[in-house]
């Protein structure tokens, strides 16, 4: 037998009937006008939003304490061999070291000239990752910062390695951001050694792919990709990946190539979110006014 | 104790589902527990509750996901609704009963979903959410709901006389 036990005894069946009408002609309005729905939607959601990223933040730290305690304790199962190999491996390569030092000082010097150049060029916030999305459906991260820290609809999202990829829904103090590897993400791309452009688009399998180069484009392997800056969100010339496989046939137009994303999805903890892009003309483009506390870096 | 258990459900069931459970997926696959918690509460509990439930479950699930706002409030009101439904003409209640219905309705809304997250793709794009992620997930919720709806038979208020 199904024990029913009534959730809402004041509420007769007459007053279910009237809510059940009133959920449907609700449907209904969603059904006929999406879009003005979305808007009463996200307004009525905020509350309830903000209520849910209380508990959301509470588990997200447990999430990241239980993940540190497994990396420290029981990972380490294994850990002897490791360390004979790792004794090895560190011999090989102090030798190395000795030789890339040379090359690092060298590489310091131009670094800080290339950031000397750049200094102060976006304006971001950083932003750490307490959840992916809530269903399988789409490849997201949840950030914890919102809409009280100046973070809007179609910013990009940053990591000092290159794109993560754009977020699409805010609320107070958490918002939510599509990755570059799902397939409703695209953001307009260059090929960087050939300047090439093409639309980088991620697939349904979850990886990344550059569509409409031009047919004669000599894109290699190995070439590197970077945005383009025409999409809103990005500026010019943030990394996106390296080509690992060009596509080409005489039924299509474009040829279409395979990217390797230079950022790791899968262990993103934090990130940047651009709230503003400057062109290189100098003059500062804000993406929205904003006046909440910022902190600038300069990124390459 | 059971608005409590409800509450508690809406406050910590969508947290739980984008953060804890992300290092609990296989193969990169989680069950959708929002749908599963629709389905039982209308499995043992009616329609109206299920529908009442499932309603806010989707919504709360709509805040921290990437799709449209209403697509999963709606999915888990239709789910928690004809879970209920369909509970007042099953014969047998046993907690594996659940099974083939949470697998039904567990195709049912990630065909609505895999539509809706493809659009404008192509139908081999679309073919592939098929083995990829809407077959195992929907075994998955199916055998998450078996052992939710045992744990409810055993630990649940009725079982425990609330």
């Amino acid at each position: 037998m199904i024990g029913r036990l009534r959730l809402f005894p004041m509420v007769g069946s007459g007053g279910r009937r009237l809510f059940l009408v009133l959920l449907v002609v609700a449907f209904l309005i969603v059904a006929l006008i999406p879009r003005q729905a979305q808007v009463i939607l996200q307004s009525v959601g905020k509350p309830f939003a903000n209520v849910l990223a209380v508990p959301f933040k509470a588990m997200a730290g447990l999430d990241r304490g239980i993940r540190d305690w497994w990396n420290q304790y029981l990972a380490l199962q294994g850990v002897y061999e490791q360390n004979i190999h790792l004794q090895k491996e560190i011999q090989r390569l102090q030798g190395e070291m000795n030789q890339l030092r040379e090359k690092a000082l060298a590489s310091d010097r131009l670094a800080d000239l290339l950031n000397f150049r750049q200094h102060g060029q976006f304006q971001t916030v950083a932003a750490r990752v307490v959840g992916r999305n809530a269903s399988n459906w789409y490849q997201a991260l949840i950030l914890d910062k919102g809409e009280d820290d100046g973070i809007r609809v179609e910013m990009g999202v940053i990591t000092p390695a290159g794109v993560v990829g754009q977020v699409i829904k805010t609320s107070g103090s958490m918002s939510i951001a599509l990755l570059l590897t799902d397939p409703n993400v695209a953001v307009t791309g260059l090929v960087q050694r050939t300047r090439d452009g093409g639309i980088i688009q991620g697939t349904a399998k979850g990886f990344l792919r550059m569509k409409y180069i031009p047919p004669l484009s000599p894109v290699q392997k190995g070439d590197l990709v970077v945005t383009s800056g025409l999409t809103g969100g990005f500026p010019r010339g943030l990394l996106v990946g390296r080509v690992v496989q060009v596509e080409e046939s005489e039924d299509d137009l474009f040829q279409s190539a395979h990217i390797d994303p230079v950022v790791d999805f899968s262990k993103l903890e934090e990130v940047l979110v651009l709230l503003s892009i400057q062109p290189e003309d100098g003059i500062e483009t804000k993406v929205k006014e904003l006046d909440s506390p910022v902190h600038r870096s300069g990124l390459p | 104790m059971k608005v409590g258990l409800y509450a508690g459900l809406v406050l910590l069931l969508v947290p739980f589902q984008a953060t804890l459970l992300h290092s609990l997926s296989p193969f990169g696959i989680r069950p959708d527990l929002c749908l599963v918690a629709a389905c039982v509460v209308g499995f043992w509990a009616g329609h109206f509750e299920g529908l009442v439930v499932g309603l806010l479950l989707g919504f709360g699930q709509d805040l921290f996901s990437a799709g449209e706002l209403w697509l999963n409030m709606v999915t888990k009101a239709g789910v928690g609704f004809s879970a209920g439904l369909m509970a007042k003409h099953l014969i047998s209640t046993t907690p594996r009963a659940i099974f083939v219905p949470m697998v039904l309705f567990s195709i049912f809304s990630g065909v609505v979903f895999l539509v809706s997250s493809r659009v404008g793709m192509g139908i081999q794009e679309v073919l592939q959410g098929f083995p990829r992620i809407l077959l195992p997930q929907a075994l998955f919720d199916g055998l998450v709901a078996v052992c939710a709806n045992w744990l409810r038979a055993r630990w649940g208020p009725q079982a425990l006389n609330l």
